[in-house]
């Protein structure tokens, strides 16, 4: 089975996380992250002040946004391939990556939209800043569910020689533990949930990133491994 | 295929623990279901009283006194940290229409759909909601323009759901295989129908045309809520009636019979 | 894709396609299925219709006076005369005919076609004379019925469409698919005379 598709898609992510790593370090949203505790007039301020920054990388991530979508469709494969009796978690898999990067282009066009012009109300302003929070942070709901489909997958493959070491499915029960924080912080102005803060921001996006690169690991050994084994259509 | 599992993979149709259920990946997703459902059910009613919708032509003190309510902030934690299963719950869909003999288009067009409508009538009207009691001190006429985009989103999203409906239909009548009766496929038509019926909400502020009215929201939600209980207990029925010989991961004496029921593909 | 036509079978219930004796229930009997229900939803409308045209009589009957009396009696007898040739048609595949059979279903398709064509006759003037759904309540239940009757329509044609090619392509034509459509076409011709009757007659 020639799996050069796969590998040349799996390739195509560490470029993309460079780029999404570049365009976290120059977001002036995020260094540092806004505080929920700003009024409306302090943000339509920071919006005023950042906006060329801001816009740069309201752009980029709008091109970026699906960047990643090639190693999660690489894992979609992956999953299909287990001897389980049907393809529903390469379905529910696929359908929540879907929702998840639409999401997050929700957040960039709010804070595009924020930038574009920035002599609005300051109501609409910051209306909009905490919607684009909102989708960034908030919507982990189909991650956890994807890793947990992931998850069951390896633990449900009956193959002899399973196609991923069974630790990658630990540790994506682990990210579904660590990312769950973030759905809270909707409730907090300030404090580690607070959308700002170091469990709902700063653990969220380490694990995110963690996560990203030992898929990518995980995923390049199974492709190499794959050999003759031909996938199950999904 | 890569070696064969062994006799512990025998087919048994009464396995004596359900962890070695033939299965159990199918059973697992079918059963998130009912939890997604009610857990829905329970967020949106008794804890938020988003649903039954309210008013269109509310009064605005009254919609932004509903638009502060805490309670819609602790939903919108509930919601974001399970929504994740609405994907699963129509992933159950797609394995039937995958033993289908028709082409992958339908089920894809489901996916598709799918995907689409897990954002636009799921999770942006629910921030919609969320955000205007996340921080208070937002115009009336901001939380009014919030209140309407969420219930406007929540009801009056029908486009995704009409592709969904319409595949599905289709998808149904024109199988061979009889995976799921015919009067259900006739009957997801009448789900496609509940999207037109709904279209007049996006113009009317009263009566029964409105999102909160007779006819665009009762009767059609009677029609959706009995559609979705009868689809899962078709779905049900359509599990525990599969084969194991059909199974993705049934052992090889049963094999010759998988590759042919899949060649039944169209393209 | 699968032949609409070939895939056809008949559903649950009706295990022969070509069952000769008189008192077999025409077509699959899911159709039957979806007739009755679709009836029962339009049935719900009608109630509808009926109960808020008791709450707003003057309302109601000034609008129902700005309606197109003239196109919606054309369109009655167009449907009617559709149907007639469809149950003709039937007739005649039912014996073996196959020539007239398919003749008489051009007809009818010819006279369905017309209908959606006025329809637009009808409305288009009504909107740019700014009679729109949001109007009145009358209005709204108005195009809302029409309109999704529309929908039956523009469904039934499609398949007598395939009903035709049908005939016209297949050594063994199905009857019980023939049967199936004409049902179907019915019940939008029944659909039709009850709205015709509450929304452009009734007084």
């Amino acid at each position: 089975m020639n799996t050069r598709g796969q590998r040349i898609l799996l390739w195509t992510a560490p470029p993309a996380v460079a780029l999404f790593a570049l365009a976290y370090l120059v977001f002036p949203v995020f260094s540092p992250p806004l505080s929920p505790t700003l009024t409306p007039d302090q943000v339509a301020a920071f919006f005023r002040g950042n906006n060329t920054g801001i816009l740069g990388v309201a752009i980029l991530c709008n091109l970026i946004a699906c960047s990643l979508v090639p190693l999660f469709a690489v894992t979609a494969v992956q999953i299909s391939r287990a001897a389980t009796s049907s393809t529903v978690l390469t379905y529910a898999y696929l359908i929540c990556v879907g929702v998840g990067t639409t999401a997050f282009i929700l957040a960039d066009y709010c804070w595009g939209m924020a930038a574009f012009r920035p002599d609005r109300d300051p109501q609409l302003t910051s209306l909009l800043n905490d919607m684009a929070w909102f989708f960034f942070i908030a919507p982990v709901g189909t991650i956890m569910v994807q890793n947990l489909c992931f998850a069951l997958s390896v633990y449900l493959d009956e193959r002899p020689d399973p196609i991923f070491p069974r630790w990658v499915a630990h540790f994506n029960v682990a990210t579904v533990v660590l990312l769950a924080p973030s759905a809270f912080s909707i409730l907090y102005k300030s404090g580690p949930l607070a959308w700002n803060g170091p469990l709902s921001f700063t653990l969220r996006l380490t694990t995110f990133a963690v996560y990203i690169a030992v898929m990518f690991w995980a995923l390049l050994r199974a492709v190499r491994h794959q050999g003759d084994d031909r996938v199950v259509l999904a | 295929m890569a070696e064969v599992p062994k006799a512990s993979a025998l087919p048994a149709e009464h396995a004596t623990s359900w962890r070695k259920n033939r299965k159990l990946d199918q059973w697992i997703a079918f059963w998130s279901v009912p939890f997604f459902f009610n857990l829905f059910g329970l967020v949106f009613v008794p804890l938020s009283w988003m649903m039954p919708p309210r008013s269109p032509s509310s009064t605005t003190p009254n919609i932004v006194d509903f638009m502060h309510s805490h309670n819609l902030l602790i939903a919108c934690v509930i919601l974001t940290l399970a929504y994740g299963l609405a994907p699963v719950s129509n992933a159950c869909y797609l394995m039937q229409v995958r033993r289908m003999s028709v082409s992958p288009a339908f089920r894809y067009s489901m996916m598709i759909g799918a995907i689409t409508g897990a954002i636009v009538g799921m999770l942006f009207p629910m921030f919609c909601f969320g955000l205007g009691a996340f921080r208070p001190g937002y115009s009336s006429g901001v939380l009014t323009m919030l209140y309407d985009f969420g219930y406007l989103a929540f009801i009056g999203s029908l486009g995704c759901f009409c592709v969904m409906w319409m595949a599905f239909g289709l998808a149904i009548i024109l199988d061979e295989n009889s995976i799921l009766p015919k009067w259900l496929g006739y009957y997801t038509i009448w789900q496609y129908v509940t999207e037109l019926m709904a279209a007049p909400v996006w113009i009317v502020k009263s009566g029964p045309f409105a999102w909160n009215g007779l006819m665009t929201f009762w009767f059609a939600m009677t029609l959706y809520v009995s559609w979705q209980i009868i689809v899962y207990v078709c779905i049900y029925r359509a599990i525990k009636n599969q084969p194991e010989a059909e199974l993705d991961n049934a052992s090889p004496e049963l094999r010759p019979k998988v590759v042919e029921l899949r060649s039944g593909t169209s393209a | 894709m699968t032949n609409v036509a070939e895939g056809f079978t008949p559903g649950v219930g009706n295990s022969r396609p070509d069952d000769s004796r008189r008192d077999h229930v025409p077509g699959d009997s899911s159709m039957w299925f979806f007739v009755i229900g679709d009836l029962l939803i339009f049935g719900v409308y009608f109630v509808g219709y009926m109960y808020f045209r008791g709450q707003n009589h003057e309302l109601f009957l000034q609008s129902q006076a700005r309606l197109n009396l003239d196109i919606g009696a054309i369109n009655t007898v167009m449907l009617l005369t559709s149907s007639l040739f469809v149950a003709l048609g039937t007739e005649a595949a039912r014996a073996g005919n196959r020539a007239a059979a398919l003749q008489r279903f051009w007809i009818a398709l010819a006279f369905g076609a017309a209908f959606p064509l006025l329809k637009m006759f009808e409305w288009i003037p009504e909107i740019s004379s700014g009679l729109t759904p949001g109007t009145n309540l009358f209005f709204m239940y108005y195009y809302v019925m029409t309109g999704m009757h529309l929908c039956h329509v523009a469904l039934g044609l499609v398949i007598m469409g395939f009903v035709i090619r049908n005939l016209k392509t297949s050594t063994t034509p199905k009857i019980s698919f023939v049967e199936t459509g004409a049902t179907y076409w019915h019940m939008v011709d029944v659909l039709w005379l009850v709205l015709f009757a509450l929304l452009y007659l009734m007084r």
